[in-house]
């Protein structure tokens, strides 16, 4: 294969120092053979099949900045970038949205541990709207089945699958806290994931380099890594994509609960909430003191789970 | 081995490898098995390369395996150069002076593998540039792994401009000059130190892991490390020793007997604490503890490997306290071997995978590393020593032509 | 010798020390509850634009949210045989299908144990479009959570505050609510047992 593409290469470089073209050209066209000869090397997959300009974009794509580092106009190539190479790969179109946090807003999350019944509709939510990998049943949400007397999810099953709700017994979810002080980006050796100013841990996909660390930094189980390359069937793609949420990931990256960046940016609640049939599941503003949330903590009693561990979740359980 | 060298770098460089490359029939073999071992690795890992880590037996809820396990314990190997540099140049020990450059060797290809094994547990080896400092994003101070890279590296430069030089001046027959080298050999202690103090504390650090977070992580990380690196060193040792002309006096092993010993009780001694605490109170957080010595919930596959490990541990120990031999090569091997294995089961395996059992959520899963992961495994191994080798042969002939020439 | 080696131990401790420090400033932040509290000024959700209308009908709400109005999702529309003075008249009605129009369908699930509510104790006894309340006051299908709320006024009240119920679809823009029949049949308001939809990994087979 890379000997074969590596021809290629050097037949277009002489075909371009043949026709004379002006300086600027010939060097975006170089760029475009220095991408045809590398990109064996970067994809290892089938090169021959892929048209010069799916290759000219990976190149530039592998070449990008973390996403914090880039200026607006950066953000912007970058989207355009890859929604082209979805449609060149999949002949489909997503958009991927760049929005930016707003101003005064910091998300929230409260949990109604005496009204779950253990349907798992948040749980299929998720998995539809975040584009999770349907090949390894990758799952953000879990939900434990617990008996009377525990508060501690790790006592919990969570891998029943029978009907529910079982008299006598409670549920409870667990996800990504989105911990104020979070561990998972203290360890990040590359800053390939952090806290947005609205609170949420999100990770740059193309910026991971796949260590780890974070993962075992995590007390909560949040993170999710892609051992193999994702599968998801092309009617079943969320089109509707953000660049820090639910677009399509690559084998070899963490993900996470994003808390539907995609759309709570927008004002939506995240599909898990809106999924839910119990209503178990409080989303809003913290910084609001008129939010839903803020009512949750100034009137319930609440609780945090590993509290002990000075992460400062912003995702509460609380009891009617 | 050569009469008249030519001065210069080129000529350095060619002797070297002339030396490094020369030699009979079986050493041939041995090249010719380590190289293939090296390619049937290679070929696992463009195959892990191609289908993602989805091919090895690591998943979301053990998520490091036998790379880093590998890793953590190769680290103390490398470390454990500083025993012998210490005495050489501190306590300005004559013998141990004789071959303190095997032990920096023995930790360049120790680094090497610690750098491999982290390369092949990464997800995308190819973003690497984005963790290096300036051209990357390098989340330092915060990032402990970045501390890691930062000490390992240095480490590794340490260790191999320093003989690099002091060979160079060999190689021309001049003694080396005290001021220009002496410098990185102090650093180079520390250094040691901060590499497998760091290393713990990549683990140490994190409360989400109570199995690690525990602060005699470090020290009993260094225990082990000056017990199993000399031990790795006397092993390289007597082969030397029975297979080439350089002389490796009956004082060497006597020294490095007693580090290897000291080091060892205050292991056993830290291991033995650990235990304790572990078990006298049994809370949820020795659940991992639990998993590995005892099995938890049906799940236990790691109980034979680390009670061998103890076993070997002990059985090594105890041979080198007592040697009824008076450091007979064949015997020291044994026992070497003995306690080198048990660390590095221990160690390795042993310390990574508990951590990550239970799951932070409370599940038990087995962990076994997949054919492919073992071959990979096997690849760097053999990788280390063909580093090993071929940069002990050349300092061995030329520091034997250093010593036949000031004579 | 010594002194360099004394000099160099030095370095690494004072070295230390900053980094160390350095980390510890790091650490000690205030929690986030501090952050939270000290945000008292309303925010003012309409800011979000791209929180639209809902295409569904929507009622204002006879209650007040947080000191504001709110509004929660009409149900007379979902009411199949709605509007019900349309049988339930003085004139004689022909009945076909007895079942349906007796309805005999309708299972009472509501009430503590052998004691189930009767229909009227809901239903308006003379207006049937209409519900009414233990006074009773009428009080209209699309504002039955007035209703709900006489008995289960603990329910209500984190209903109205947000703990109990659910927002449709937006977190932003203007407060929408689900109603109490939204989620809870007024004849048998329990919910029901049923398979999860899904399952999580590892699943023990």
């Amino acid at each position: 294969m890379n000997s074969s593409t590596k021809e290629e290469g050097q037949m277009k470089t002489k075909e371009i120092l043949e026709t004379k073209s002006s300086r600027r050209a010939f060097m975006k066209k170089l760029s475009i053979a220095a991408a045809a000869g590398s990109a064996g090397l970067v994809t290892g997959g089938c090169v021959s099949l892929e048209s010069s300009e799916e290759m000219g974009l990976k190149w530039e794509e592998y070449f990008k900045k973390n996403y914090r580092l880039m200026t607006q106009e950066e953000k912007d190539e970058t989207v355009a970038r890859l929604e082209r190479l979805f449609k060149l790969q999949h002949n489909e179109n997503v958009q991927i949205s760049n929005q930016e946090p707003q101003e005064n807003v910091l998300f929230g999350y409260a949990f109604n541990i005496s009204r779950c019944k253990g349907y798992m509709d948040c749980v299929e939510a998720c998995v539809q709207e975040n584009n999770l990998d349907r090949k390894a049943k990758t799952q953000y949400i879990r939900i434990f089945e617990m008996e009377p007397g525990q508060l501690d999810p790790t006592s919990g099953d969570g891998k029943y699958h029978h009907e529910v709700p079982v008299e006598n017994k409670f549920y409870m979810g667990v996800q990504c806290y989105h911990c104020e002080n979070a561990p998972c980006t203290k360890a990040c050796p590359t800053k390939a994931t952090w806290r947005e100013p609205d609170g949420i841990i999100v990770v740059d996909y193309d910026w991971c380099i796949g260590c780890r660390y974070c993962l075992a930094a995590c007390p909560y189980w949040g993170r999710r890594f892609n051992w193999g390359e994702p599968e998801v069937a092309e009617e079943e793609i969320t089109k509707k994509q953000h660049y820090l949420g639910n677009r399509m990931r690559m084998k070899g990256v963490m993900e996470k609960c994003t808390f539907c960046i995609q759309r709570t940016r927008q004002g939506k609640l995240p599909a898990c909430a809106e999924a839910c049939p119990t209503g178990s599941r409080v989303f809003g503003n913290l910084l609001d003191p008129n939010s839903e949330i803020r009512y949750v903590l100034k009137h319930k009693k609440v609780f945090r789970f590993k509290e002990e561990l000075g992460t400062d979740p912003k995702f509460w359980y609380f009891i009617d | 081995m050569t009469t008249n060298p030519q001065k210069g770098i080129s000529a350095f460089v060619s002797d070297c490898m002339r030396w490094a490359l020369s030699g009979g029939i079986g050493f041939k073999i041995y090249l010719v098995a380590l190289l293939t071992v090296i390619g049937v690795g290679a070929f696992a890992y463009i195959k892990q390369f191609q289908e993602g880590l989805i091919i090895t037996g690591m998943s979301d809820i053990v998520s490091w395996g036998l790379y880093i396990s590998n890793f953590t314990f190769f680290v103390g190997v490398a470390a454990a150069a500083v025993m012998l540099i210490v005495p050489a140049y501190i306590l300005k020990d004559k013998d141990l002076h004789e071959v303190v450059i095997i032990g920096e060797c023995v930790a360049v290809g120790a680094l090497i593998m610690c750098l491999m094994f982290i390369t092949m547990d990464m997800g995308g080896p190819f973003k690497v540039w984005h963790m290096m400092p300036i051209i990357g994003l390098f989340n330092w101070p915060s990032s402990i792994l970045t501390w890691d890279v930062l000490v390992l590296n240095g480490y590794l430069a340490l260790n191999s401009l320093v003989p690099l030089y002091i060979l160079y001046c060999n190689y021309h027959n001049r003694a080396p000059v005290g001021w220009k080298y002496k410098p990185f050999v102090f650093l180079s202690i520390f250094w040691a130190v901060s590499i497998h103090m760091t290393t713990a504390f990549l683990y140490q650090g994190l409360p989400a892991r109570p199995f690690w977070n525990n602060p005699l992580l470090g020290p009993r990380f260094l225990a082990s490390a000056f017990a199993a690196g000399p031990a790795v060193i006397m092993m390289v040792l007597i082969v030397i020793k029975q297979k080439t002309q350089y002389p490796v006096d009956i004082q060497i092993f006597f020294k490095l007997k007693r580090i290897i010993v000291v080091s060892a009780i205050i292991n056993l001694l830290m291991l033995f604490s650990e235990i304790f605490k572990e078990f006298y109170t049994f809370t949820h957080h020795s659940l991992s503890a639990q998993y590995l010595f005892f099995g938890l919930d049906g799940h236990d596959s790691l109980v034979p490997w680390i009670w061998t490990a103890i076993g070997l541990n002990i059985l090594g120990t105890l041979l080198f306290s007592f040697d009824p031999t008076k450091c007979n090569p064949r015997y020291l091997m044994v026992a070497a071997i003995s306690l080198f294995t048990g660390i590095w089961i221990e160690k390795g395996f042993g310390l990574i995978i508990p951590g990550f059992i239970p799951s932070p959520m409370g599940e038990v899963v087995d962990y076994s590393p997949t054919t492919n992961e073992i071959l990979i495994t096997l690849g760097v191994l053999a990788t280390g020593i063909l580093v090993v080798t071929l940069l002990i042969k050349p300092a061995l002939a030329i520091l034997i032509k250093f010593k036949k020439a000031t004579a | 010798m010594k002194k360099l080696f004394f000099c160099s131990s030095l370095l690494f401790l004072v070295l230390g020390m900053v980094l160390t420090s350095r980390q510890t400033a790091m650490a000690s932040g205030s929690s986030v509850m501090d952050h939270i509290l000290a945000a008292d000024e309303p925010f003012d959700n309409r800011t979000i634009e791209s929180a639209h209308a809902l295409p569904v009908k929507t009622v204002q709400a006879k209650e007040s949210y947080q000191g504001g109005t709110f509004r929660v999702l009409a149900r007379k529309d979902s009411i199949t045989r709605f509007r019900c003075s349309v049988c339930h008249t003085d004139k004689v009605v022909q009945v076909r299908d007895g079942v349906l129009f007796t309805h005999g369908d309708i299972e009472i699930n509501h009430g503590r144990g052998n004691d189930k509510l009767a229909c009227i104790e809901c239903h308006d006894e003379d207006d049937r479009d209409f519900l009414s309340d233990a006074e009773g006051k009428k009080i209209d299908f699309d504002h039955s959570y007035q209703l709900c709320g006489q008995c289960h006024f603990r329910p209500k009240r984190d209903w109205l505050g947000g703990a109990h119920g659910k927002r449709v679809t937006y977190w932003a823009g203007e407060r929408v609510v689900q109603n109490c029949t939204n989620c809870h049949s007024p004849h048998a308001p329990a919910f029901a047992t049923k398979m999860p939809v899904t399952y999580s990994l590892p699943l023990d087979e």
